[in-house]
């Protein structure tokens, strides 16, 4: 069992990740913007990070790099959730140290399939 | 991700969906029209497109393909003016609005059948989304253009996906490279829709959208079939903290409840126990009480969200120029009360801007400003909440209303002669009234403003219109806070109790010995009682109800309960007035139901049930009202503009000792009290009175005023209610209540007073209630000031 920290302003989009990822046995921690995941992720281990990228007060994008600044998070995997629209952001998340990325819409198996792959 | 996970998941996550996204498009529409108007920070814009991004990605997780492609479309457009790459202009908003619309088409499609694969294909708003992307569109026909720039094309359910280069990826590796062997072996098809930085994946397959939408088509009508409409509005948000706080107080109670047993089963108990247990419990409900009625609060702006549209539509259509400001927003009222005037203030807003507002041409012919200004406010005030509807356009004809009125045979050519300009007015809330002088289908055929009137009485609330030629007109609205539980004042007759609503409670008179003689009259056998020089018609309760007679015919002193039916006055004779109180209301049972005369039930304190009276049943009942006569409005219109206007105020004359005349509005006092010293508790220099099952603390204006205070065996207070609490002021002897015309001197440097005027031809000085209970450290809310 993983600690997984999900990211989303959306609540019903959370709540799907959330959902998926306990089912598959994790233990999921949530956040709906940036600010507070960077928070969370300041209070408690976490080993793996699925972030939005559009949220407000703290985008997914700033979030890596705030992650990244901080030495636990150095290296445990960050994924963020892009959409087709925005192609430059991917590359942006790669910059900032994201670990992958997911474009939505996305079903369980290929959440579960990233996860298993970056953990 | 529609497919596994259960279908009450899945229908969990429905639900989760329409009500997001029906509170991202609400706040949508509003920022929306922010942006045409030029308000354009990143902040806002990225809002705005944000919520539009949310949708797209939450439908298409939960398979809504057609809600995720139109979606999509308009997103591509507000990325394009979050990045200044197009103006906000009134096409693009025009667009983004009828996105929204047909969102909310889909989104109400899914609640009712729960897919939206039945929602047409928007065709012709995709065509739209297309052209404004193209800055010179608003000059240009509408083509479909292909600026479509570094953006795919909406996904349409004909070729799902297949753009999708790549659709995840793990960086590290520079070009997004076929994804390795073991991985498409390993991990479950369809890769390419998500991936690792390192390892590009390949090019989509067609599988996983057609499985998302499959499952979209099966799944998503089983659960909607099964629990009907999702309803938004069925659902309510409540603050976690509030939740807390009622989970606390339920704990409370159980523990109230554990002493009272406890209490309860000893041999001898003492009075002092159970009144302690008692009080407790006492404390413990009123508190629970006060904060589930909280959670069925909502700021008015929910229901206010949708204006700022339809105003800019309606003016739109009718070349008008309209620009609608909102205040106080924020004022809470009972859930229930929001649904009720919801359509009423639509209908009225609507008036407004069709009929009220002048067109640009006109407005500048008379000199005013092109843009029509529309106010809407809301605020507490007495424990109601009053709303405004203000607009600065052409005021309301009272001669055209007249003559319509005659027209529809509402009122005869004599009777109308005397109609002052307001009355005139007043006539638009007769039944069978249409302003409109041609039928526009904007405010609605047949509805007029009757019905609004008669939806907003429903609900113990009552409409006033106040109109001048030229310069607009202002519709005042009054609602009770909630209908669950009301203020009534209980009285006796023939034994039994009976309470009736404060909101139809003017005043009480008490006769007593030879004033029941002298101030009774008989006007054609009918009973009236001569009040300030208005013959104001009696029913004696329990004649009306045909009760059996008192054992004491012959009372030395009778109660009258002047209340308000419709638009006129008449006292309702009993006799005892006994307490107020705020009961519960319980509805009649269903032999009772169809009486017009009472308005339900309650459970007294001591258990014994009383009815609650309906002013208009008993007034019908009577034969005391003459049924919609124009000379009705006269004692309407006096009352009203006694509050409102300034020109004529309801005042209470009193005196202190050691200063003569004074007076104060009645508008914002709650009500008058009358408290023997001997109840009044000292701590400090504080005095409070237990008042209403609390502490009110007592400001003495004669302390303010810096003169003697005297104290004496029975003070006399004027309760103010501020917030959730009660202030008296204690003034000295209570003369009167008068209405009169005031002008005020200003007042020399006396703080506490706003000035002097001559009323009844005596020298009196006003007294500035908000300034004084601030000097005495009571935190006053804007309402009372």
């Amino acid at each position: 069992m993983k600690t997984i920290l999900t990211v989303d302003d959306a609540s019903t989009m959370r709540k799907m990740v959330s959902f998926t990822l306990k089912s598959a046995g994790h233990q999921v921690l949530e956040a709906a913007d940036g600010a507070e995941a960077f928070a969370t992720a300041q209070t408690r281990p976490i080993d793996l990070v699925i972030a939005d990228i559009n949220m407000p007060r703290m985008n997914g994008i700033e979030l890596t790099r705030n992650l990244r600044g901080l030495p636990a998070y150095r290296s445990v995997p960050i994924v963020l959730l892009t959409t087709e629209s925005d192609p430059a952001k991917k590359n942006e998340g790669r910059a900032a140290g994201a670990t992958g990325w997911i474009t939505k819409p996305f079903s369980q198996d290929q959440l579960l399939a990233v996860v298993a792959k970056v953990l | 991700m529609s497919e596994g996970g259960g279908s009450d998941f899945q229908e969990e996550l429905v639900k989760d969906f329409l009500l997001e996204s029906a509170e991202g498009l609400e706040s949508f529409e509003r920022d929306m029209l922010a942006v045409e108007n030029g308000e354009n920070s990143p902040d806002l814009l990225n809002q705005v497109f944000r919520v539009v991004h949310t949708i797209k990605g939450t439908a298409g997780c939960l398979g809504f393909n057609r809600i995720e492609s139109i979606a999509h479309s308009g997103e591509s457009v507000l990325s394009l003016v979050r990045d200044g790459e197009l103006p906000a202009s009134k096409e693009v908003a025009d667009a983004m609005l009828r996105l929204s619309d047909a969102l909310k088409a889909m989104l109400d499609l899914i609640e009712s059948c729960g897919s939206d694969a039945e929602a047409g294909d928007f065709a012709e708003l995709r065509e739209l989304l297309e052209a404004v992307r193209d800055p010179d569109f608003a000059a240009t026909p509408v083509e479909p253009d292909s600026v479509s720039a570094a953006e795919p094309e909406p996904r349409s359910e004909a070729e799902p996906a297949a753009e999708a280069d790549g659709r995840w990826g793990l960086f590290g590796d520079e070009e997004p490279a076929a994804e390795s062997k073991e991985e498409t072996d390993t991990q479950a098809p369809a890769d390419e829709r998500w991936g690792l930085f390192d390892s590009e994946p390949e090019p989509e397959k067609p599988v996983p959208p057609s499985a998302t939408e499959s499952s979209a088509a099966n799944d998503a009508p089983e659960p909607a079939g099964r629990s009907g409409p999702v309803a938004a509005n069925s659902t309510i948000r409540v603050d976690i903290d509030l939740l807390d706080r009622l989970m606390n107080m339920v704990g409370e109670l159980v523990l109230s409840r554990n002493q009272l047993l406890q209490v309860s089963q000893k041999r001898d108990i003492s009075q002092s126990e159970v009144s302690l247990v008692s009080q407790r419990l006492n404390q413990v409900t009123s508190e629970l009480q006060q904060n589930v009625m909280k959670t069925r609060m909502q700021p008015i702006g929910t229901v206010w969200g949708k204006y700022p549209r339809i105003v800019r539509d309606l003016a739109g259509e009718l070349g008008k120029k309209v620009s609608l400001q909102t205040f106080g927003a924020d004022t809470e009222l009972d859930r229930t009360i929001i649904e009720a005037i919801k359509d009423p203030l639509t209908h009225i807003i609507r008036n407004a801007v069709d009929h009220g507002i002048e067109t640009p041409d006109t407005r500048l012919a008379v000199g005013k400003s092109e843009e029509a200004q529309l106010f809407m406010r809301a605020f507490h005030e007495g424990g109601q909440v009053n709303i405004e509807i203000i607009d600065d356009g052409a005021g309301i004809d009272g001669d055209r209303i007249r003559r319509k009125a005659i027209e529809k045979g509402l009122i005869s050519e004599k009777d109308s002669e005397l109609l002052s300009e307001r009355e005139m007015v007043s006539l638009i809330f007769l039944p069978g009234f249409s302003t409109a002088e041609k039928l526009s289908s904007i405010s609605g055929r047949g509805v007029g403003m009757d019905v609004v009137k008669t939806n907003i009485e429903k609900i113990g609330g009552s409409v006033s219109i106040d109109s001048v030629r030229g310069e607009g007109t202002t519709l005042r609205i009054k609602i009770p806070l909630t209908l669950a539980i009301v203020p009534v004042l209980v009285a006796k007759s023939a034994g039994q109790r009976f309470a009736i609503p404060q909101v139809n409670l003017v005043e009480l008179v008490r006769l007593e010995g030879e004033q029941m003689e002298s101030l009774l009259e008989k006007v054609y056998d009918s009973p009236v009682f001569r009040l300030r020089g208005n013959l104001l018609p009696l029913v004696f309760l329990s004649k009306a109800l045909k009760l059996s007679a008192p054992v004491a015919k012959q009372a030395s002193s009778i109660s009258i309960v002047v209340l308000r039916a419709e638009r006129q006055l008449f006292g309702l004779v009993v006799e005892e007035v006994c307490d107020t109180e705020e009961i519960v209301v319980k509805p009649l049972g269903h032999l009772l139901k169809g009486l017009p005369t009472y308005a339900g039930a309650t459970i007294m304190g001591d258990g014994s049930v009383a009815i609650i009276l309906d002013s208009l049943g008993i007034a019908q009942l009577a034969g005391v009202l003459n049924a919609s006569k124009p000379e009705s409005f006269a004692t309407e219109e006096e009352s009203e503009e006694a509050g409102n206007y300034g020109m004529r105020n309801s005042l209470i004359l009193f005196s202190l000792p050691g200063w003569g005349r004074l007076a104060v509005s009645l508008d914002d006092a709650e009500r008058l009290e009358e408290f023997e010293a001997d109840k009044i508790i000292r701590s400090g220099r504080q005095e409070s009175v237990l008042y209403r099952g609390g502490i009110m603390k007592l400001v003495r204006l004669a302390d303010h005023l810096r003169v003697a205070s005297e104290e004496s065996s029975q003070e006399q207070v004027i309760v103010y209610k501020i917030g959730e609490r009660f202030v008296g002021l204690v003034v000295g002897e209570i003369h009167d209540i008068i209405e009169e015309s005031v002008s005020l001197e200003p007042a020399g440097e006396q703080d506490g007073i706003l000035g002097s005027a001559v009323i009844q031809g005596e020298v009196t000085d006003l007294v500035d209630v908000p300034r004084i209970l601030k000097a005495a450290r009571i935190d006053i809310p804007q309402n009372v000031a």
